[in-house]
């Protein structure tokens, strides 16, 4: 399981999550208030 | 036979000393209640922002014609975002023993950080508003300043870190100087891009 505790590697990889998840969120609301 | 009771000794899984967790190492302890104290600050000042946006549908920027700058604080994103790509870079260098690597990606990051700070006071100065002129600047400084505190002491923790790296400090084996600022960089990334989405764009 992902612990972006344990290392700096997690981390990183937690944040490109982070990271994606938030450019689907965003694309999503805006796709949605422009209909 | 004697062997076999050294190998047990070396593999030895009873209960640990009385002062250690036998779950937890202590700087992961520390470092995971000090990340969930930050969680909670930075929930409280989103507790504000969706009071003043949800609960009590005040609204959001634009207003009284003062609009949010999406586009520079957009750019000031990416330059934070790939300061994370640089401080990666460093740890990589950190311990793959490339030297040359680590300082030039800690230096770099630290630039980038500066960068972003700048940027950030720049928009302050031009933005039109102030904290004290309605709930919504209040809470808009509230947010992005308590970010940007937190960008200084990164910023604080990476210049420590560059010079220890400009001095020989770290090995592939011992880095934990360079790992701790890139685990807490890391953090002040993640929060920015829950603070950029949520402040600015929605």
């Amino acid at each position: 399981m992902l612990n972006p505790l344990r290392s700096e590697q997690e981390a990183f990889r937690f944040l490109l999550y982070v990271l994606a998840v938030a450019v689907v969120i965003v694309g999503a609301v805006l796709l949605v208030r422009a209909l | 036979m004697e062997s076999a009771s050294v190998a047990h000794a070396e593999h030895h899984h009873g209960p640990p000393a009385a002062n250690v967790s036998s779950r937890v190492e202590a700087q992961v302890l520390g470092m995971l209640l000090f990340i969930i104290s930050e969680v909670m600050l930075f929930g409280a000042f989103f507790t504000a922002y969706f009071f003043i946006r949800v609960v009590a549908d005040s609204g959001w920027f634009p207003l009284d014609d003062k609009e949010l700058p999406k586009l520079v604080a957009g750019v000031n994103t990416a330059v934070l975002i790939s300061s994370s790509f640089t401080m990666h870079w460093a740890l990589e260098g950190a311990r793959r023993g490339n030297r040359r690597a680590m300082q030039v990606g800690l230096l770099t990051t630290a630039m980038l950080g500066l960068t972003f700070l700048s940027v950030q006071i720049n928009e302050y100065v031009h933005i039109g508003f102030a904290p004290s002129d309605n709930a919504q600047g209040t809470i808009f400084y509230g947010l992005t300043g308590l970010h940007g505190a937190h960008v200084f002491v990164g910023l604080t923790l990476l210049t420590f870190a560059t010079t220890r790296a400009f001095r020989g400090h770290f090995t592939p084996k011992e880095h934990r100087g360079v790992e701790v600022p890139g685990i807490y960089w890391h953090f002040v990334d993640v929060m920015w891009i829950v603070v950029y989405s949520t402040v600015y764009l929605l």
